[in-house]
């Protein structure tokens, strides 16, 4: 290992990064459509109270948010297919990327569900009411009525979700899956510049995890577009101002002369 | 190959002996990161001039990348700067004198300071302003204010969210096996590999690690009630 550190490999290697993204991103976005679809059909059971698939998914979401990610990735890509050669399928030819999204699919699908449930929570009762007072079936009303709103609702939930998607998906290494981190490990192995590569490689996550994040915070004021269609403020901005007037009746120590 | 239920049992016993490790490094890094929060919390509550420049760029660096690129930044980074930093000063010690298991714990600690820094501010900003101005209306001084009104209160305020941070760094310590730290997921590895029935082993540490999710979860419920006690409301 070379014993100082040389700033031109970080910027070599942050270039040879970049065609890995195209992988890491794969994972992150065909997981979340996978994980939303899980998440959807695992929330419908404990929102209109199923006897028992409501317990059943009670126990996969406890699973989920309780086993770590690691164990989880492992777990599906020893478990599936023997699972599956039960049923008779082979799946020994099947791309280790199938398993990894499979698990990381599950993985975010168990948190999807508990952002949904909590935001339809949070829809006002009325609503579904005032649908079924027109003669919406309750199918309707829970598409046009209440699913329109809960996922405005459920947005910055589901944008940190995103995020630590994102973020989770520097496991597939584990796996040899050729996505960031797993090329990050293998640039160096003639130079031996290991840190120079993970620097290069938290740079590129960084960056990629900041401009998710403000395209999150876009698709999220347009989501919130209707609460603005009236000629009211919308509800962030209402929300913004509850806050700012509870930030007023909140403790600032700057303010109360515990700063000098 | 069929599903082997006994070597399920076997496993989860063999792995018994790993969770010392894993729990280690949850606290460990739990607890510095909860010191390295609160001083980095206070500091951009406080808006102390350099240091709360210091703290965001910090919590949002952290924040904004892996625990995975953390662990392997401090592993691959901090032997050169311990080299570096004793050949300077003439000793002989070296890096590979430290056990690895350490460069897990400075990473973890790092990356939970992160956490926790929102954790605390969170848990501050929630208490409301007009308990501070009583505390001083009392007479009591910036310091009492704090300690016997401020602190307690943002305590039952942010312990849920401390908990899921609890929880997120155990989940994490499972990344120790980069280090080659034997925690219970590195233990999951070694059990199943003398005899290739990866997953029943991996079943009981997914199992293990339930458990001790569960338990941190029932034990946060429980200190929820006694230090929210002061929240209710009523008359008795």
């Amino acid at each position: 290992m070379g014993a100082s550190i040389d700033i031109s490999y970080v910027f070599d290697y942050f270039v040879k990064l970049l065609p890995a993204i195209g992988i890491t991103l794969e994972i992150v976005v065909l997981s979340l459509l996978i994980g939303s679809a899980v998440g959807m059909l695992v929330a419908l059971p404990r929102l209109y109270r199923v006897p028992v698939l409501q317990r059943l998914s009670q126990v996969y979401v406890s699973f989920f948010r309780g086993t770590p990610l690691l164990i989880q990735l492992f777990l599906i890509y020893y478990g599936l297919p023997e699972l599956l050669k039960m049923v008779h399928a082979d799946v020994s030819r099947t791309p280790v990327l199938v398993f990894v999204i499979t698990a990381y699919a599950l993985h975010s699908g168990a948190f999807i569900s508990e952002a949904i449930r909590a935001a339809v929570g949070a829809v006002d009762r009325g609503q579904v009411e005032a649908g079924y007072a027109i003669g919406m079936t309750g199918y309707q009303a829970f598409r046009r009525i209440v699913l329109p709103q809960a996922i405005a609702v459920a947005m910055p939930v589901f944008g940190n979700l995103v995020i630590a998607n994102l973020k989770d998906t520097s496991l597939a290494f584990s796996l040899g899956i050729m996505e960031l981190t797993g090329k990050a490990q293998t640039l160096p192995t003639l130079s031996q510049r290991f840190f120079e590569s993970y620097l290069a490689l938290a740079l590129l996550y960084f960056l990629l995890s900041f401009v998710l994040q403000k395209l999150l915070y876009r698709l999220e004021r347009r989501l919130l577009r209707h609460e603005a269609a009236d000629g009211r403020v919308s509800r962030r901005a209402k929300g913004r101002r509850v806050k700012d007037k509870d930030a007023a009746g909140r403790l600032n120590l700057t303010e109360e002369g515990a700063l000098p | 190959m069929k599903l082997d239920p006994a070597f399920i049992g076997e496993a989860f016993v063999k792995l018994l002996s790993a969770i010392p490790t894993t729990l280690a490094i949850t606290f460990v890094s739990v607890g510095c990161g909860l010191l390295l929060g609160i001083v980095t919390a206070l500091a951009r509550i406080y808006r102390v001039p350099v240091l709360r420049e210091i703290s965001s760029a910090y919590v949002t660096f952290i924040r904004g990348t892996p625990m995975l690129t953390h662990l392997l930044i401090v592993m691959f980074g901090l032997p050169i700067a311990i080299d570096a930093l004793s050949d300077s000063l003439g000793l002989s010690f070296r890096s590979v004198q430290v056990p690895m298991i350490g460069f897990a714990y400075v990473a973890f600690s790092l990356t939970a300071g992160a956490y926790m820094s929102e954790v605390v501010r969170s848990g501050l900003l929630a208490v409301n302003r007009g308990q501070i101005e009583a505390a001083y209306a009392v007479g009591m001084t910036t310091w009492q204010a704090l300690r016997r009104i401020v602190f307690p209160q943002a305590f039952a305020a942010a312990l849920p969210n401390l908990s899921n941070s609890v929880i997120g760094m155990l989940h994490g310590s499972t990344l120790a096996f980069t280090a080659s730290v034997v925690e219970i997921n590195a233990k999951a590895q070694i059990v199943a590999s003398t005899n290739w029935k990866f997953f029943e082993s991996y079943i009981a540490a997914a199992l293990i690690f339930w458990g001790l999710t569960v338990v941190i979860e029932r034990l946060t419920a429980l200190l929820e009630k006694r230090v929210a006690r002061y929240d209710r409301g009523g008359v008795a």
